[in-house]
Order: structure tokens, then sequence, then C-alpha cells
């Protein structure tokens, strides 16, 4: 078992949205913040899934520290993708911060109903996003402990 | 006529008995007058049996008178009174015999008289011829024997009881006259008391009935007198009758009056000149007295014409007058001046006429009784073809049934329930066509009982655009239901692309500021807030969109809780303006969750925003308005509104003030609006500029669902 790197080691994001202007932004944002994290992107549901699973050509992809999952996506919704990541044993544990346009109260309420870890409506502002990006990373990277599994 | 055959049988029957009586009376007295003739001449007979038995008594006495003085004397002249008084006797024998032939007591004495008759004389004879051969000695000897007294004495003892016998006879005879001529003097005086009763009573009866047929005659006269001068009273009626071959036979005063005719002028001559010379010409006069003489009456209302050629308006009733077996007798004839009831009709017309809807008058027996052109125009027929018709034909279903009588109302009540209300139903039109009508109905009454006025209105202009409004409002509900969602969805992806195109700006702005030449700067800074302004006025959009569409349950909840909520939310605001916001208590009311908090944020949030120069101080109270509403109040010591704006700040996106002044779009109170309108309620504002404003809003009370 290793132990918790500080900076060392770096962290694992992946960052599950479609629009790629929202996934450059993210990027950027982590950028502003001076945040050391590896950013990887699944544009719709079921590549997420293959990432997780380490399917085809993500057989040697990393597990994810933390998920970033936009609800509204192609091939496969964000909503089934958090349900099954939170039904499968060995991915339940991952937190999941549900990162979407969508401010409706039927969305809040499933995705905590699926044990979504939070909920962020993404600010229509520039600015704004710029300080969810940065409270992600200074709660969910640098406040919690997360759980780390030893790759095998 | 029973009467009389009655009153005749009486008196016959009285007259039989008297005369039955008469002759029985009759019959007495003849029995008695014989009864007394049978004794006259059974009295004769007995003084004759008695007279001719006294003779032969003298006879016998002068045989024996002239057989002794012959014998005495022996002078044979005594021998022809001797002989000839023998014949007498003899005689006088027959003459018993003969007499007294029905007496067997006398017949049975008869013989024995006969023979001592004979004995004597034989014994007489005897004794003469010894007189005569023997002289007077030997006849006084032989007379010496007793025999010669003792036959006399036994002769003279039947003699006087052949006298007593009939002396007996005849008063037994006397007393059975005497007995029956009582009981004749008996019956004959019942018999007369009996028929003088009998003929009495006759004569009574026949009295009685034949004063009592001059009473009922003399009241059949009275009551003719009465009867006669009540028709001829009678002013309102022409009432006359006409003799089988149509002449007039009788005349009242009404009609003298009705028609100008007087009695003496008109009587005997034919009818036919009450009609036109159009309807006599036609055969109508002849025609009305056949079809009363074939149907019994005959009914018809038409122009009548008066002595002076003058015209009327009259209802005829002619009717046929036969006696008991049938024999046409005459008519009688009843007419009446209607030209006031035509009157009455014509002007009843003349508004049917001029009422904008078809109208028809119908009866109580569901038929037709008038209607006007617009009724013809509508229906298609022709007025003819539709008088007299039942209703059914026009109106199929519900018009005849409304005027039906049945066991607990009366027509007249069944028709009260209908009056005044507009009955939707579906009328005929003569080519079969259906049309949708209302009708309303309105009672008439009328000389012929009571009339049902029908207004007809054709409402398939009216039913067409009902249609339509419902079409229109369920598109119209459509469109708004697709104008929610297209606000909602518009306003939602719509943001996606913006939220790019002022997150890139800005991220240019912020990584490119000063980097690039001041035109640069300039233009992108424009791009930020153009892209900012859209962010503002989609996410308001979007929340318009979504403001009281959540359709969630309605319950009681309190709305001191939703407004402290609401002060909750606008807790940065309130500090940083330094607002007083207080309230009153406010009541628990029923309706929506989360709707009401902004409300009372939009309100509370508008009155800190536009605040004039003072410290804001905001008021929320609520008030029960007659037991039906709650009615909120914000009140401000704001700006103010100018009272021409009171519309207008409620409307979408519309600002009273520059953006340079104020931020936002202007779509609070359109929010606050929506949300208090889609609870029923509804919301204004009460306000001067420079002196504050009070928004109000009213919410219903009701039963949490």
């Amino acid at each position: 078992m290793e132990t918790i790197g500080t900076s060392a080691v770096p962290i694992e994001v992946l960052l599950v949205e479609d629009s790629p202007g929202d996934v450059r932004l993210t990027r950027e944002a982590f950028k502003d913040a001076k945040v050391h994290i590896n950013l990887n992107v699944a544009t719709d549901g079921a590549e997420a899934m293959a990432y997780l699973g380490n399917e085809g050509k993500y057989a040697n992809s990393p597990r994810p520290d933390l998920i970033l999952l936009d609800l509204n996506l192609p091939k496969k919704d964000g909503r089934e993708v958090l349900a099954e990541l939170k039904e499968s044993p060995s991915l339940k544990s991952i937190p999941v911060v549900i990162l979407t346009t969508s401010a409706s109260e039927a969305d809040i309420h499933g995705s905590y109903q699926h044990h979504a870890n939070c909920y962020i409506t993404k600010p229509v502002d520039l600015e704004g996003f710029l300080k969810v990006v940065k409270s992600i990373d200074s709660f969910w990277l640098s406040v919690v402990k997360l759980p780390r599994v030893v790759h095998t | 006529m029973k009467t009389k055959s009655l009153l005749n049988l009486k008196v016959q029957l009285a007259f039989a008995a008297a005369i039955l009586t008469m002759l029985a009376v009759g019959a007495i007295s003849y029995r008695a007058l014989a009864v007394s003739g049978e004794l006259d001449q059974w009295v004769g007979h007995t003084h004759e049996v008695l007279e001719n038995l006294q003779k032969l008594m003298s006879a016998m006495q002068n045989v024996e008178s002239s057989f002794r003085g012959m014998v005495l004397t022996g002078n044979e002249s005594y021998l022809d009174s001797y002989h000839a008084n023998i014949a007498n006797a003899e005689q006088y024998q027959l003459a018993i015999r003969r007499l007294t032939v029905e007496n067997p007591a006398q017949q049975r004495q008869l013989p024995a008289l006969e023979r001592l008759a004979a004995q004597k004389v034989q014994f007489n004879d005897g004794i003469i011829r010894l007189r005569l051969t023997r002289g007077f000695q030997a006849a006084a000897d032989a007379m010496g024997d007793r025999t010669g007294t003792q036959l006399m004495d036994e002769f003279q003892a039947i003699i006087r009881d052949m006298q007593d016998e009939e002396l007996r006879l005849l008063a037994q005879r006397s007393v059975d006259a005497r007995r029956r001529l009582d009981q004749a003097k008996v019956a004959l005086i019942l018999g007369t008391l009996v028929g003088l009763f009998t003929a009495a009573f006759a004569v009574w009866s026949v009295q009685r009935d034949s004063s009592g047929r001059a009473l009922a005659a003399e009241k059949l006269r009275e009551s003719e007198e009465k009867y006669r001068s009540l028709i001829d009273g009678v002013q309102d009626y022409a009432i006359f009758t006409l003799d089988p071959g149509g002449k007039v036979a009788s005349w009242n005063a009404g009609a003298e009056r009705i028609k100008g005719y007087k009695a003496e002028e008109i009587i005997g001559q034919n009818f036919s000149r009450f009609y036109s010379q159009a309807d006599i010409d036609e055969g109508k006069p002849e025609k009305e007295l056949q079809l009363a003489v074939t149907s019994g009456r005959s009914e018809i209302e038409h122009w009548r014409i008066r002595k002076d050629g003058s015209r009327f308006w009259a209802n005829v009733v002619i009717t046929a007058a036969r006696d008991s077996s049938g024999r046409l007798l005459g008519f009688s004839e009843i007419s009446r001046d209607i030209s006031e009831r035509k009157e009455t009709e014509a002007k009843y017309r003349g508004l049917l006429e001029a009422a904008p809807d078809a109208m028809v008058v119908v009866n109580s027996a569901g038929e037709i009784v008038l209607l006007n052109v617009q009724a013809e125009k509508q229906l298609g027929y022709r007025r003819d073809e539709l008088v007299g018709q039942k209703v059914k034909n026009i109106i199929p279903e519900g018009f005849a049934e409304r005027l039906i009588a049945d066991g607990t109302r009366t027509a007249a009540e069944a028709l009260a329930q209908q009056i005044g209300t507009g009955i939707e139903l579906i009328a005929r039109r003569k080519d079969g066509s259906d049309f949708p009508i209302e009708i309303m109905l309105s009672p008439l009454e009328s000389t012929e009982g009571i009339l049902v006025t029908a207004a007809i209105r054709d409402i398939t202009e009216r039913k067409k655009s009902e249609q339509h409004l419902v079409k229109t409002v369920g598109e119209l509900k459509r469109s708004n239901d697709e104008l929610q969602q297209f606000a909602y969805v518009a306003s939602h992806d719509l943001q996606e692309p913006l939220r790019m195109v002022a997150s890139y700006t800005q991220l240019l702005a912020n990584r490119y500021k000063g980097r690039l030449d001041s035109d640069a700067d300039e233009f992108i800074a424009y791009a930020v807030d153009g892209s900012n302004r859209m962010q503002g006025l989609i996410q308001d959009l979007l929340a318009y969109s979504r403001a009281g569409t959540n359709g969630k349950a309605l319950h009681e909840i309190s709305s001191e809780k939703q407004l402290k909520d609401a002060l909750a939310n606008l807790r940065a605001t309130i500090q940083e303006s330094g607002a007083l916001v207080t309230h009153d208590s406010l009541p628990a009311i029923t309706t929506d969750d989360t709707q009401l908090v902004l409300v009372f944020q939009n309100l509370i949030g508008n009155a800190i925003k536009y605040r004039s120069a003072e410290v804001p101080r905001v008021h929320v109270s609520a008030a029960k308005n007659g037991g039906k509403e709650w009615i909120f109040s914000v009140r401000d010591n704001g700006l103010g509104i100018d009272p021409q704006y009171f519309d207008r700040i409620f409307v979408l996106f519309q600002r009273l003030h520059g953006r340079e002044e104020f931020k936002g779009t202007g779509i609070g109170l359109t929010i606050c609006k929506k949300i208090v309108e889609r609870l029923g309620g509804r919301i204004w504002v009460e306000s001067q500029p420079q002196k504050g404003s009070t928004f109000y809003f009213a919410l219903p009370e009701r039963d949490a669902k």
C-alpha cells in the first residue's frame, strides 16, 4: 500500500464532458488555480464507463481519484453513469462531483439519491466558473482525504 | 208520450172497472127482478093450485049434494048437476096434476085423491042405481054404510094436505125470494157504490192528469218563453234557425244587431244573403249546410255581409237539428263578430312580424297556430304549409314534450317551468336539413286556451363560434404550453453557447487585456458586456418560465416562514443597504411551497433596490378581505412610481430606469405577477413618485388539497 503523496504523485481526475469548450475551460481553470492534476477526459457516458473499466484503449488508464460528471451526455447519460458507478463495489468509493448546467430540482435530488458526492451548477460567468474549480481543488483535492487503492 | 199513454191506460182501466161494476150491478138487479118475477109466478101458481084444489073440493061437494038430493028426492034432475060436477072435478084433477107436475110431494098425493074421488063417484053411482031400481030405502040402507062418508072425509083430508103443502111451499118461496131480494138489494147498493166510486176515481184521475198536463204545458210554455227571451235577448251572438232549405225561421236580437236585419225582414229569406257574392258563387252556403247535415256541425271563420253591405269577420257554427227519428228539422246557426279579436290577432301578428327572431305560436295540442315571416324563411315552409301542423314537424324533439301536462303538473305549470330559459334544440327545415336553435317560450292567454309563443333563434353561427372558441382556447392553451416549453428550452439551450461566448470573451479579456491594442480592449469589453447582459436575460427568462410551473400540490404553509426565507436569501442585499425590514404577524395560507418566497424576495428586493436617499424601510403586512382572500402588502419608502407606469412595470423585461442606474432585466415583477396569478390571486401597486410604493397581492383562501 502506497502512502498518500502530497504533491509528488499527480492526482487523477476524470472529467466526463461532451463540450470541448467546457473541457478546455475546465483545463484552463485548473491551470489558473495552479493545481497539479492529471485531467483525463471522456466525452460521453459510454467512454467514461470504458475508461473506468480499463477497457480497450483505456486498459492502462489510471483509476481516477475524483470524477467530474456532466449529466447531459451523448450515448450514455450522466445519470446512468452515476447509477452504474455507485452500484459497482470497486468504483463506488470514487467521489463524484456533478458539474452541470442543469439547476433542476429533479436532477439535484436524483443525483444525491444516487449517492453523488456533491452537485455543482456550472456558473454562467467565467469568474464564477473559475471560483468553482478552485473550490473543487481546495476542497476535494486538498482538504478531503481520498481513498487510494493499490494498483494491481 | 209515455206519460200520455200511461194516463190513457189509467183512465181506461178506471172506466173498465166502472163498467164491470155496472154490469155486475145490472146482473144482480136482473137477477133480483127475475127472482121477484119468479116469486110472483110461484105465488100465482100456488094460488092457482089452491084454487083448483078448492074448486075440486067444491065440485066434489056439489057431486055429494046432487047425489044426496037425488037420493032423497029421487028427482033425476039432480043427476045433471051430479054428472056435471063429476066432469068438473075431473077437469080440476087434471089441472092440479098439470100444475103440480114439478112438485113430487103433491104428485104423490094425486093418485090417492083421484082414487078416492073415483071410489066416491063409484059408490055414489051404485047408490043412485039402487035408488033408481030399488028406491029410497034400499038406497038409504046402502047409504047408511059409512063408506061414502069415509071416502069423502079422506078425500077432503088429502085436499087439505095438498092445500097446506102448497101454502107451505108458497111461504118457503116467499122467504127465499125475500132473502135473495135482500141480497140483491145489498149487492145493488154495494155495486152502485163501487161503480160510483170507480167512476168518481176515474173522473178524478182523469181530471188530475189533465190538470197536471195543463200545468206541465204551462210550465213548458213559460220555459220556452224564458228560453226564447233569453235567446232573443242575446246581443253578442246572432242566434237564428233555418228550415231544411236554408230559409231563416227565427231571429234573435243579437242577429238583428250584428247583421242589421229585423226579424220581420229576414224570416223566410234564404240565409245565403249573409255571404259575400264570391262565397255565394262558390256555393259556400250550401256546402256549409251540407257539412252540417253530414257531420252534424260546421264551424268556420269567414267574412259575413251585413244588411248595409259592410262585412265583418265572423265565427259561425251551424248545427243540424233533427227529430227523434232523425228527420232533418232544420239548422241552428250561432255566429259571432270576432273582428275585434281579429284586430287583437292582427296586432299580435304585427308584433310577431316585427320580432327579429322566428316566432311560432303553438297551442296546447302542439299544433302551430301562427308564425311569422322569419319563421317561414328559417324553416323554408310557406305559412299555410305549417299552420295547423304539428310543431314536431319543425322541432322534432324537446318542444311538444314540454307542453304536456302529467300527473303532477298542468300544461300551464309545465310551461311555466320553461318560461324565460333558453332551450337549445334542433329544428328541421322543409328540405329535411337540421340546424341548431335556441327557443324561448312564453305563454299567451287566448280565447282558444293557453298558447305558447316560441321565439326561435338560429344559433348555427353561435354554435360555430362556440366551437371555434373552444377550438381557439384549445389552440391557445397548446400554443401557450408550447411557448412555455419554448421559453424554457430556448433559455436553457441558448445558455450553453452563450456561456461559451461569455466565458471565452472573459478569458480573452483576463488574459490579453493591455496586451493587444486599445481598440481590441474596447471591443472585447463590449463583447463581454453584451454576453453578460444576454446571460442575465436568458437566466431571467428561464426563471420566469419556471415560475408557477412547478405544479406542486398546494398545502397550508406559514407565510411568515416564507417571508423569513426570502429575507434570508436577501441577507446580503439587506446588510449592504442597511435596510430595515419589518413585518406584522402573517397568516398561514394554502399555497405553493416555494413560490411565495420568490414573490416576497422580488418585492422586498425591489423595495431596497429602488430606494430613495433615505435608509430603506420596508414593511410587510397582511389583512383578510371579506373572508375570501388575504391581501399582503409590501410598503417601502423608496422612489415611488408614477401611476402611468403601474401596468408597465409588470410586463416582461420592461424597465423604468436605465441600465446605468439600476441593474436587472425587469423580470422580477413579471415573475411575481405570474406566480400570484397562477395561485388564483392578483397583484397591483399603489404609489406616488418620491412617496414610496406599496405593492399588494391578494391570494384566495382555499382548502388544502
